[in-house]
């Protein structure tokens, strides 16, 4: 199958501090991949590297064949990213801001529109939209952000934590979303603490830990090779 | 809708908050009020009526010849007193709201006629400690010369008729003329400082407003896009960094300006009221286009061109500042060394000429970009175009240098991961 990203003994270091220690990991076109693991394992590091955030000490990284070191503007046209704490401009509607964002990705007014129609849409935020963000709560901005991370039908949506501090209802509904963007030929890369929402999500998932991929493959293949009934434990057992 | 004005929109609708014009007009409002109240009392100094009430206990030819004096100024309104004692006159002047009490003694006229010193009594009757009460010494000092001068010109007149008394009262008429290069003009140099001071005073004034407004929009917008956490979204759109910079440095300088014009609205209503010439004092006619002294478009476009590379230094300076803040509080700390650097050559020119400097100030003078507009905006007055043009090609390297560094920071992951460390800065210590 045709590779969305090919990670190739991606090393990054901030100072002393190895944060990504050689991973090596593919995501197929119109797969959804998932990153797991605890805190500090390296997950955000290595979507803000995809993202072309951050820069490479070692290793290569291409999205859809583009090296993100050398074509990162390229790069940049295909992607879409939500990173996990990102915020909204505060004093833009929420409308306003989608319209900003749109403005980077349409090519004119009228297809401008109609990627602000889907925000709309996919925020659902109803006449709160209209509203500065800095009177939204959490969630709504959250969902906002979604929104804009899905409304301008990107081949590539990086997520960081896409459904953090959504409740339950909410949370179900952009997971929904993500799935429906996928049939539609969208890739996902991803990651996540909520490992039931991995195993709901995600056709092929890495386990991180401490800057090394410790496994990777489906999440029922890892199950039946841990012989455990969930990711989590799975996750418990590979890094044992 | 290009990325540049998408940006550009996005960062004057962020920084152009309701907050934010409340900001702007407080202190206009505060300086037009305060230049008012300021102007209202300089007028007074200046040229105000004077309120006086005379008691007349001499009631002679030369006390007559006085208040006649007095009555015949447009500026003084003389009223008229029942009481014929000090104590109850000045209980009556107070009543009737006089703000000077003139009381001319018995003998008066006697002493005049023998052109001996004779004495007025003047009663200056206070309100308050304020700045109104300046006005009340300038005009005791303009009755008393007034009535000096009458006194002087009659005692003449009757000692030697037939002659000018102006002519033996004031036999020597100075006509000052300055020089300079091959122009020569009336005028004393006092004046021309004076004349030269309130124009120059101007450039200094408008640069370091516009600056300070500038950089620290720059700063804050790049504060606000770390603590809202919007940077990293910002960086991963399909938009060149030179875009990203030029939109945020556009954007937050059209903020600025507009910032700085309406300050400058208020900063002018509130100059106004210094520039009111002092209680008989002549405003200066000083002709400084007969001296060479005023600048044409030429001297004027140089000038802009000045200014305006002094405000892209800073604005990029303020960008490669802003890389390395967190949030907006940080950034307006952080803005401090920057604003020091205006100020620096702000107050050392306001009080001192470049070339008068130690060599130790002046190369450091030299060496900040902001000094250069107002060293240009005296040296063009003067038709000294080295220094300008030095400067201009000084500014415009550096303007250069520090836009090269923000592209190349902007374009490496330093945006996101650089931080001012002071326990880092305190350990190796």
């Amino acid at each position: 199958m045709e590779k969305a990203i090919e990670v190739r003994g991606l090393l990054k270091d901030f100072g002393e501090i190895r944060a990504i220690n050689r991973a090596t990991f593919d995501v197929s076109k119109g797969e959804i991949f998932g990153l797991i693991g605890p805190n500090g394992a390296g997950k955000t590091t290595t979507l803000r590297i995809v993202s072309t955030l951050l820069q490479i000490t070692e290793g290569s990284v291409s999205v859809f064949s583009l090296d993100v070191r050398e074509d990162a503007a390229r790069v940049r046209e295909f992607i879409s990213y939500l990173p996990e704490e990102a915020g909204a401009y505060k004093n833009l509607s929420g409308k306003a801001y989608l319209e900003f964002m749109a403005g980077f990705f349409s090519s004119g007014d009228k297809e401008r529109q109609q990627m602000v129609g889907k925000g709309v849409e996919i925020a659902k935020l109803e006449e709160r939209i209209n509203d500065k963000v800095t009177t939204y709560s959490k969630g709504m901005t959250r969902k906002l952000l979604v929104a804009r991370a899905l409304m301008i039908n990107p081949r590539l949506a990086i997520l960081d934590e896409p459904t953090s501090g959504l409740d339950v209802i909410n949370a179900q509904e952009i997971r929904g979303l993500i799935k429906d963007f996928v049939r539609k030929g969208t890739t996902v890369l991803l990651s996540s603490h909520n490992m039931l929402e991995v195993d709901f999500l995600c056709d092929r998932i890495a386990l991180m830990d401490k800057g090394k991929i410790v496994e990777s493959g489906t999440p029922p293949q890892l199950k039946k090779k841990y012989s455990t009934s969930n990711i989590e434990e799975v996750f418990m057992e590979a890094v044992r | 809708m290009s990325n540049f004005t998408n940006i550009l929109k996005k960062e004057v609708k962020e920084l152009l908050t309701p907050q934010m014009i409340v900001g702007i007009f407080i202190p206009c409002i505060m300086l037009v009020f305060v230049g008012y109240a300021m102007g209202g009392v300089m007028g007074e100094v200046a040229g105000g009526e004077i309120n006086l009430a005379i008691l007349d206990d001499d009631d002679t030819k030369n006390s007559k010849n006085i208040i006649d004096t007095l009555a015949k100024q447009e500026n003084i309104t003389i009223n008229a007193l029942e009481k014929k004692e000090t104590e109850h006159a000045i209980e009556e002047a107070k009543e009737k709201g006089v703000s000077m009490l003139l009381v001319i003694p018995e003998g008066f006229g006697s002493k005049i006629d023998q052109m001996e010193v004779a004495q007025i009594e003047l009663y200056s009757i206070l309100k308050g400690f304020g700045m109104r009460e300046m006005a009340s010494t300038a005009k005791v000092q303009f009755v008393i010369a007034l009535i000096n001068e009458e006194t002087a010109m009659r005692n003449i007149q009757e000692a030697v008729p037939g002659k000018n008394p102006i002519g033996l009262l004031h036999p020597i008429l100075p006509i000052d003329f300055l020089v300079i290069k091959e122009k020569v003009a009336p005028g004393n140099p006092a004046q021309l400082v004076g004349v030269m001071m309130s124009q120059s005073v101007m450039i200094p004034v408008i640069l370091m407003i516009v600056v300070m407004y500038s950089s620290m929009m720059v700063i804050t917008s790049m504060g606000m896009e770390k603590e809202n956490k919007t940077i990293e979204t910002l960086l991963t759109l399909p938009v060149k960094r030179t875009n990203i910079i030029a939109g945020k440095i556009v954007g937050s300088s059209v903020v600025a300006l507009l910032m700085a014009g309406v300050y400058m609205i208020g900063f002018g209503y509130y100059m106004q009221a210094f520039t009111q010439p002092a209680q008989g004092q002549l405003p200066a006619s000083i002709g400084l286009a007969d001296l060479g002294l005023t600048m044409g478009p030429i001297e004027y476009g140089i000038l802009g061109i000045s200014l305006f590379l002094a405000i892209l230094v800073a604005l990029s300076l303020a960008m490669i500042i802003g890389v390395y803040t967190q949030d907006v509080k940080s950034a307006q700390t952080m803005i401090m060394p920057l604003m020091f650097m205006v100020m620096i050559p702000f107050f050392l020119l306001m009080f001192m000429d470049a070339d008068t400097l130690p060599l130790a100030l002046k190369i450091l003078l030299y060496a900040i970009p902001f000094s250069h507009p107002i060293i240009a905006s005296r040296a063009l007055l003067f038709n000294n175009y080295l220094p300008v043009i030095g400067g201009i090609v000084y500014m415009a390297g550096f303007a250069l240098v520090t836009l090269w560094l923000t592209v190349r920071i902007f374009n490496t992951d330093k945006v996101l991961t650089a931080k001012l460390s002071m326990k880092k800065f305190k350990m190796r210590k």
